[in-house]
């Protein structure tokens, strides 16, 4: 087993992994954070996409020991007080989830990106979310929902 | 997961002493998009993984000795948004904006992506256009392999077990284009990629070119006979008619369950006639 210590949802966190684990695993599993989900496992669909140090990764295709040192958000950090993050309010309103299977992939991707993109075009938030599988929406609702996002942000700012 | 055993190197050094120790036990990660997907196939059971993840030494873009150099550990979403490579590789530029996915390609390693030598890798084609070298260091030393030298055969190359590569480098060139076709626009495995540099002489005749293509061979290759199909020549149609057919004979695709072999054979012309066609826009 390896020793790792990184921050989860801005906790500290100490954990022994095995090699071949992956970090969908350690935040599914063990942490019980079930809000990340685990679906192809191969780095194809974006279910269990959660922000690694800022960036958005795939951490079915990460290894939980290259996380040491590292800063995880996943979806469950997003609430503040219990509230909705702004983004996920703006997916319930603009009817983005069907399943809800894929969504929080999606939210942790778009906020990765907008975070260094804050104002995209419709364009660069399509191509921004490519990487991640919707089967029931046809992306169109999950568009609307980051487009909305982002008028509010430059909105308020 | 097929059990493997992990070790995270501290600097270069110790990376290449464990892979000195290990001979032919022990595989890189750093990225892991690809290691992973190997490891749950079992082809990793038993290996030591050694994580090169926190080399910062081998991460970076920069210009050098009248090259362009880019460390092993650089990511692709790195490329994707250089204006260095946009301004000097724009082929491989090019290329990065339609490899994988934006959240692979935050992972994704360029040194990871030739280490791989997978047919349909997205960097190659671009590399071997610009042809680029590979830097290799092992405790043994450092060497230089043109790129085309360093791809054997399916995911085999002239790596030896003990050696990483460090970084790839190749002379500036601003022109040049990459084209793709997959089943979709992200997470496609290429069905057939070119990527061509060409540069025409004052009477508008191919002074000079590099075409090279993805998933049409057991390697990426160089698609020579097209080279010289247009070399000396104005691009008319006739000629790029004539390229087109020595592209047949530069490529020997696979029959797969994403195409055909006469489907790639056919479609592999058009992408190579595209690739130049936009190498001179």
């Amino acid at each position: 087993m390896i020793t790792i210590h990184l921050t989860i949802n801005g906790e500290p966190v100490t954990a022994e992994v095995r090699p071949d684990e992956m970090l969908v695993s350690l935040i599914r599993r063990r942490l019980g954070l079930t809000g990340t989900k685990e679906s192809c496992c191969v780095g194809e669909c974006g279910a269990c996409t959660v922000i690694l140090n800022g960036k958005a990764v795939k951490s079915c295709v990460m290894l939980a020991a290259q996380c040491d040192g590292k800063e995880v958000v996943t979806i469950e950090g997003l609430q503040l007080n219990g509230e909705l993050h702004p983004l996920q309010r703006c997916f319930v309103e603009a009817n983005a989830v069907q399943c809800g299977f894929c969504t929080p992939g999606f939210i942790m991707t778009a906020l990765a990106y907008l975070s260094e993109h804050p104002n995209p075009t419709r364009d660069e938030i399509r191509s921004a979310i490519s990487g991640n599988l919707c089967r029931c929406t046809g992306y169109e609702q999950i568009i609307d929902a980051i487009e909305s996002y982002v008028d509010q942000t430059n909105a308020s700012a | 997961m097929n059990g493997f055993d992990y070790i995270s190197a501290k600097d270069l050094l110790d990376a290449l002493t464990i892979l000195d120790r290990e001979a032919g036990n022990a595989c890189p990660v750093a990225g892991a998009t690809n290691v992973v997907v190997k490891a749950q196939s079992g082809r990793l059971k038993d290996k030591l993984l050694v994580s090169i993840d926190g080399l910062n030494e081998l991460r970076g873009i920069r210009e050098e000795g009248g090259f362009v150099c880019i460390g092993a550990l650089t990511t692709l979403a790195e490329i994707a948004k250089s204006e260095l490579l946009k301004e000097k590789a724009y082929v491989l530029w090019q290329a990065a904006q339609v490899f994988a996915d934006p959240v692979i390609r935050n992972r994704a390693t360029i040194g990871g992506n030739i280490a791989d030598a997978s047919p349909t890798s997205d960097t190659a084609p671009p590399l071997l256009a610009l042809n680029a070298e590979v830097v290799i260091q092992s405790l043994r030393g450092e060497r230089t392999l043109l790129l085309d030298d360093f791809f054997f055969n399916v995911c085999k190359t002239a790596l030896e077990d003990d050696e990483l590569i460090t970084s790839v480098r190749f002379r500036p060139c601003e022109t040049g284009a990459f084209v793709k076709l997959g089943l979709r626009n992200a997470m496609a495995k290429t069905l057939i990629s070119a990527a061509a540099i060409v540069h025409l002489d004052d009477e508008g005749k191919v002074a000079n070119c590099t075409i090279a293509m993805g998933s049409v061979a057991p390697r990426p290759i160089r698609a020579r006979h097209a080279e010289q199909a247009i070399i000396g020549k104005a691009l008319t149609e006739e000629t790029l008619t004539q390229m087109k057919e020595a592209v047949l004979i530069d490529i020997d695709p696979i029959e797969s369950i994403r195409a055909s072999k006469f489907y790639r054979m056919n479609v592999a012309c058009t992408i190579a006639e595209r690739a130049v066609r936009g190498a001179i826009v």
